[in-house]
């Protein structure tokens, strides 16, 4: 665990601000707190000496997981900088002082890190520490705001003529950055008159039409008003202006849903549904490192000390930045694919946004360092997005850090290093969505993630695009480009600088998994039959139409898992019976001669949908999820019910699951409510309709004799099975350990499953283990039938069972279930 | 110039002086700041005026750096690192020379004034003891290169720092406590440029 010093002037109020921060968390879980306060206990003051000796003692204590440092102000931060040229340099590199308020700040940090998060994670928690304060006092947009009502008050200046618009949005995920960067882009073509905008409905604004991050924060979801203040030098530019932005808001912004519904991600990830260059696959990767740092260090640069320099300085990084965009953008369109080059069209954007430029230029003006101007400038409309109610619009935060890290490069001369040309092991210090969608796999072979866990989103998406990705590697941080690596992804491990007979090795293994994985692929649509005959069906688990396609070319027989919290992820409304009819129907048309799989949605916990707000819990992953939402008012699972009936009548095969059951009474009551729909639509449960239930519960695993009766299926959700049968939170780093699905009392817990289920009734499991060929054998051999697996994956599990009795996959279950851990566990699959 | 006694006068000097004129840094502080400036350096100086009692030192860049340790931790405001980190390096400059020259003096100068700036950040203008240090600096080198001593270098040095002092009057601060005050720290001198001068005085007095 981090550790945490404090630096205040004050002796009283360091140690008031401690023992206020560790109320929140217990004694034994709590970090270490070293304050540095006062010169004694009534003088005013901070001392370099004692906050190094301090920052040693917390440093000792972390046994190397680091030190963060919160400080109030003016010497505390001399003095500390002062206080780490004292210590040991080793320990100097652990430490990270952090400008986060010092209160907010330290309770943050002080929560985080009694998780056993790392440093990295500690800082940007306590940096977001005054988020809930600012979010709910509501002054951080009027700020943005204000940071760009300067311009259009110059320029309205004289006797101008004004006019104002009402419209309606009525696209399905408000004025998101996409329809956004329309209507700032028509803005800004109507110069010199000026457009301020406010959201109607909420009372939210008056911001500048013209700044793309201001726009956003009006928080105009589908159904708002939106009212167009407009300022102009005549009449008839008035018109002009109401013409154009009626006629925009007519044509829905440019963000009007096609006739094919689309998948509803954000632009980053709906990449991951179309690998359309793919990876090796084969999870392992020898190489050169190719080190990306996409936050340079700002104290290397050097202020010239006069503004007017300092200016065309900002304005140079920035357009140097926009045509690096353009290079970029050609590239990924060119490589990858046009919607994976549609994120970077929205960076390009944000370098013409006057809450980013302008202000950075005023605070030039006032006196600061172009590179000083444009970081705190662009960081604070960073956390202006951060701090929003959406999620969609939350996650645009990070497209606002890419660009203000992509200007601070260039402040700071560093090379871009452009990826599209380099080969080798991408290092990065976080892997994001972007990065991940627009890498090149033909010469990225495998990804370095030095923060973040295997299950992030950018990690997600590498993998499904064959990519090997090893995470969480932050000791590697120094690596540099040019040294050569290895990295196997199952394992998470790293080689740096591997000698000769390491190389072999990796080489060997290369071999060795290449020849299996065409094998695999070869044989990938032929069914997967043990040698002694058993078929096991393998599926795969499906979020769209390309994947779905994708999927079914890669072996899948079908999908044992649409999550459909995932298709309709950031839509701000519920989607009608209809949509869900359209999305389902054509996912089922997209695997012909198969089945899909309906999980009716799964929300809570790790999963909060916009459109349906929930309390927050104090256990959310033992409280209100899955079917257990519904309870008060099951509307929305009733229309997911409808449209599955409706798929079953007029599309064919579908199999509808219901998440977190634990009881009979629960089931007897879902099955109720799925009669009532089979019944709106027809005349009893269509023929091609098959029902299930997720088990996740022990209590349903448990109990899955009684449950069961009268399904036709029942699947396993082997991360939530190991979690509850562990009592380890899947998101806790520091339990990483524990929540293993290979620990022999989940596998037994899954063998009582397969076991206790009345005859007929069949086991599947569908969940990362599924992927796993490995794990997938002893899935096998503990009675599972149904594997549903990332698609990427699905020819390579066929393969691992066509090896196989099963007597054989049995008596490996069966040591499996008698071993002492998971390592033993493991050792058995080698 | 015998290095390490004359220094040991020079701190002694200093913290005499501003003893003398702790009241009227106070006040300066007072009026854009919290108000101890005066004390933290009467509190400071007067720790590193004992050191030559207290120990031996065997040259003068361990004597000035003991001071440098010494005003750090015992200041207690921004001071405490900038006039602290200000020694270490001149101690650090000047190493075991004995016999100091302008020339050596300045070298260890431009050290010590780099700590200053490395340490706060600061630039010409925003109104710290930077804009004290920079012209100071600057009228000393000119010294040197007209061929000046010594004597004539910390002159130079004291006048020009004057300057930079007077100037912090019309000046808004951007850097420290009272850039908190905004337009409202114009009027007032700096504090901190104001005990530099008191420094390069006390060291036109002492070392030359």
């Amino acid at each position: 665990m981090i550790g945490i010093v404090l630096v205040s002037h004050s002796h009283a109020l360091g140690h008031a601000a401690a023992a206020l921060a560790s109320e929140m968390v217990s004694a034994d879980a709590a970090p270490v707190i070293e304050v540095a306060a006062g010169l004694d206990e009534t003088t005013f003051g901070t001392d370099a000496a004692a906050i190094s000796e301090a920052i040693s003692r917390a440093d000792d204590a972390s046994q190397g997981a680091g030190v963060l440092v919160l400080l109030d102000l003016g010497s505390a931060i001399l003095s500390t900088e002062m206080a780490l040229e004292f210590v040991d340099p080793d320990i100097a590199d652990r430490v990270k002082l952090t400008s986060a308020p010092l209160v907010e700040g330290l309770i943050a940090a002080v929560v985080t890190a009694s998780t056993g998060a790392d440093l990295a994670t500690v800082a940007s928690e306590a940096m977001n520490g005054a988020l809930a304060k600012s979010d709910h006092l509501g002054d951080v947009e009027t700020s943005a705001a204000q940071g760009d009502s300067a311009p259009e008050s110059t320029s309205s200046s004289g006797s101008g003529e004004t006019g104002s618009l009402v419209v309606v949005v009525d696209i399905p995920h408000g004025l998101h950055a996409r329809p956004a960067a329309r209507l700032v882009a028509a803005v800004n073509q109507l110069r010199p008159t000026t457009v301020s905008m406010t959201n109607a409905t909420t009372g939210k604004g008056p911001v500048s039409g013209g700044s793309l991050s201001a726009v956003t924060t009006l928080g105009a979801l589908e159904g708002h008003g939106v009212r167009f203040d407009i300022t102009a030098e005549a009449p008839d530019a008035i018109d002009r202006a109401k013409q154009a932005l009626q006629a925009l808001a007519d044509e829905g912004f440019g963000d009007r849903p096609t006739d094919k519904p689309e998948t509803q991600q954000s632009a980053s990830t709906e990449v991951a549904a179309k690998p359309r260059q793919m990876g090796s696959g084969i999870g392992i990767a020898l190489g050169p490192a190719l080190r990306r740092r996409e936050a340079p260090d700002l104290n290397a640069y050097e202020a010239s000390g006069d503004s007017t320099h300092e200016l065309e300085r900002l304005q140079a990084a920035i357009d140097e930045a926009r045509s690096g965009l353009g290079t970029l953008i050609e590239h990924t369109t060119e490589q990858v694919g046009e919607s994976e080059a549609a994120v970077f069209f929205a960076h390009q954007a944000l370098l013409d946004d006057p809450a980013l430029v302008e202000a950075s230029q005023e605070a030039v003006v006032e006196g600061g360092s172009a590179a000083n101007a444009w970081h705190s400038t662009v960081f604070k409309v960073a956390c202006g997005f951060e701090s929003l109610a959406d999620p969609y619009q939350r996650e645009r935060g990070q497209d606002v850090r890419s660009v203000m890290h992509r200007v601070e490069r260039a402040l700071l001369q560093i090379p871009e290093t452009d990826n599209s040309e380099a080969e080798g092991i991408l290092v990065v210090d976080e892997l994001d969505p972007a990065i991940a969608s627009t890498l090149d796999p033909a010469k990225i072979t495998g990804v370095v993630s030095l923060q973040g866990g295997a299950t992030g989103h950018g990690a997600i998406i590498a993998k499904s695009r064959g990519v090997p990705v090893v995470t969480g590697a932050g000791e590697r941080a120094e690596v540099k480009t040019g040294t050569l690596l290895g990295i196997i992804e199952r394992t998470n491990e790293i080689f740096v600088d591997p000698d000769e007979s390491e190389q072999e090795r990796l080489r060997d293994l290369m071999a060795a998994r290449s020849e299996s994985r065409a094998q695999a692929d070869a044989a990938a649509l032929e069914p997967a039959v043990t040698t002694d005959g058993r078929r096991v069906l393998v599926e795969a688990n499906v979020t769209d139409v390309d994947e779905a396609e994708s999927a079914v070319k890669q072996g899948a027989e079908g999908s044992g898992l649409v999550r459909t919290e995932v298709v309709w992820e950031g839509n701000a409304k519920a989607p009608s019976v209809d949509e869900q009819f359209a999305v389902f129907a054509d996912l089922a048309r997209a695997m012909p001669d198969h089945s899909i799989t309906v999980r009716t949605w799964d929300i809570g916990a790790d999963k909060p949908m916009p459109f349906f707000p929930q309390t927050p819990e104090a256990n959310p992953f033992l409280g209100v999820r899955g079917v257990r939402a519904f309870r008060a008012d099951p509307t929305l699972l009733v229309d997911q019910l409808d449209a599955v009936c409706r798929v079953a009548r007029q599309i064919g095969p579908v199999r509808v699951m219901f998440p977190m059951v634990s009881t009979r009474a629960e089931v007897d009551w879902v099955l109720g409510l799925l009669d009532e729909a089979a019944q709106r639509s027809g005349d009893g449960r269509p023929d091609g309709l098959e029902v299930g239930i997720m088990v996740e519960v022990p209590a349903a695993a448990l109990t899955a004799s009684q449950l069961a009766e009268g399904l036709d299926f029942v699947s396993i959700g082997t991360n939530d099975l190991t979690q509850y049968v562990m009592a380890a939170e899947r998101g806790n780093g520091a339990l990483g350990e524990l929540g293993d699905v290979l620990h022999p009392a989940v596998l037994r817990m899954i063998g009582m499953v397969a076991n206790d289920v009345p005859d007929g009734v069949r086991v599947a499991v569908c969940g990362a283990s599924a992927s796993d060929p490995d794990i997938a054998a002893i899935l096998v051999g503990l009675g599972v039938t149904e594997l549903s697996a990332t698609a990427a994956s699905v020819a390579e599990v066929k393969a691992k069972i066509r090896q196989h009795s099963c007597p054989e996959l049995q008596d490996l279950a069966h040591s499996a279930m008698q071993s002492a851990s998971a390592d033993e566990v493991r050792e058995l699959l080698v | 110039m015998a290095a390490l006694s004359a220094f040991q006068a020079w701190m002694s000097d200093f913290a005499e002086v501003i003893g003398q004129n702790a009241e009227h840094l106070t006040d300066l502080d007072r009026a854009i700041g919290d108000g101890d400036h005066g004390s933290n350096m009467t509190r400071g100086t007067s720790k590193t005026a004992a050191l030559a009692e207290a120990e031996e030192f065997d040259n003068s860049a361990a004597y000035l750096k003991k001071v440098g340790m010494t005003l750090v931790s015992n200041v207690g405001g921004a001071s405490g690192p900038l006039f602290g980190t200000f020694f270490l390096r001149l101690g650090g400059a000047l190493g075991d020379a004995e016999d100091i020259d302008a020339a050596t003096f300045g070298k260890a100068l431009h050290a010590g004034v780099g700590g200053v700036l490395a340490r706060g950040k600061a630039e010409v203008g925003d109104k710290t003891m930077f804009d004290a240090w920079s012209p100071a600096l600057e009228a000393y080198d000119a010294a040197v290169t007209d061929g000046g001593d010594l004597q004539a270098a910390l002159q130079a040095a004291v006048d020009g720092a004057k300057q930079g002092r007077d100037a912090t009057v019309d000046l808004v601060a951007r850097k420290g406590r009272a850039s908190y005050l905004g337009e409202r720290s114009k009027g007032h001198q700096d504090p901190g440029a104001t005990s530099t001068v008191l420094l390069l005085e006390s060291a036109l007095r002492t070392l030359a």
